[in-house]
């Protein structure tokens, strides 16, 4: 048995690797993307967020059924390695949206006086799991493959559309409460 | 108040082209092909004669551009297995030699071109590379069936 402190230290410090490795895991994603001469579409801004049906398509078992039916090695690595690569894509994305989102925030909040403890607790907290499973995601496809974390990356999803909404709503009651006052001024 | 006004002529233009050009067109592959081909290399503006003529230049552009998107995502949204089925329809239907037409796919890889601007990257990604393994499977059972008629 360990104690608590060692716990979490040990806690941090996989927490901080696992971050690391989502953050390099997209530097190496981009080198990947420049020698398959596969278009990254690294400028985000503004597109739509991935709709969780591809999600599911990317991460889902029916395909590798289909391939594996074939009987061809050959046809089987092909589809390990491009699937492996559109996986890999999606966590980029999805990290690259994440930090876009936070980077937002934190621009916003610098110049909010009307912060909300709490909320922004909650806000660094989901930022911090996202982080954090895009990090176990990134470990998980390289070693195991995107079929076998399928529960995982539908559940990332699920958070980063939470953490997307949560940010827009703020950003709308924010916007609401600077009208108000620059009219009642 | 101006973009009902706005919107009501593309929803027009959109259902038109489906009606009239689209829904004559075998399968989805190759209706993204088709929508593809109305697009401007250089200006990513959409153009179709008929359909200008019909509503008007931005209005036909527009509905192409909201068709292409569409067409793209249902394609993409496709398992690995209908995709084979797609490309094997567009062959049937191509008139040139399915063989040509595939190797001709595999080298110069033209479906990049057929993705509209603005759609996600990452559905992006899953297409192109559905097409790519689509290929491959459609060519091995060509040699299957070569190999053990």
């Amino acid at each position: 048995m360990i104690g608590l402190p060692a716990a979490l230290l040990l806690g941090t410090i996989l927490f901080l690797l696992l971050v690391f490795l989502a953050t390099r895991g997209s530097e190496e994603i981009r080198g990947l993307s420049s020698r398959s001469n596969v278009p990254l579409f690294d400028d985000e801004a503004g597109l739509d967020p991935c709709p969780p049906e591809f999600v599911a398509r990317i991460f889902s078992g029916d395909d590798w059924q289909f391939v594996s039916k074939t009987g061809s090695p050959q046809l089987e690595k092909l589809y390990r390695r491009e699937r492996k690569l559109v996986a890999l894509a999606w966590v980029h994305q999805t990290s690259t949206a994440i930090r876009r989102i936070m980077r937002e925030h934190t621009e916003a909040t610098r110049q909010s006086q009307d912060l909300h403890l709490t909320t922004e607790t909650k806000l660094v907290l989901l930022y911090a799991e996202l982080m954090f499973l895009c990090g176990m995601l990134f470990l998980a496809i390289r070693s195991a493959g995107p079929q076998r974390v399928y529960g995982l990356a539908v559940y990332a999803d699920g958070l980063s559309q939470r953490l997307a909404q949560a940010q827009h709503d703020i950003k709308t009651v924010t916007t609401g409460r600077e009208f108000h006052g620059a009219e009642s001024s | 108040m101006t973009h009902t006004v706005k919107l009501v002529p593309v929803q027009a233009a959109y259902d038109d082209l489906l009606k009239r050009s689209l829904s004559k067109i075998s399968c989805d592959l190759a209706r993204l092909i088709y929508l593809a081909s109305t697009r401007d290399y250089n200006t990513g503006n959409y153009h179709h004669d008929g359909l200008a003529a019909r509503f008007c230049p931005d209005v036909a552009g527009k509905a192409l551009e909201i068709a292409h998107r569409q067409v793209f995502y249902q394609l993409s949204a496709y398992s690995l297995e209908e995709l084979v089925a797609q490309l094997q329809t567009y062959l049937d239907c191509s008139h040139e030699s399915a063989e040509d037409v595939l190797r001709t796919w595999q080298k110069l890889e033209p479906y990049r071109v057929a993705i509209p601007v603005e759609v996600n990257p990452a559905v992006a990604r899953l297409f192109l590379s559905n097409v790519k393994l689509a290929l491959a499977i459609w060519r091995f059972r060509q040699e299957q069936a070569r190999t053990h008629p």
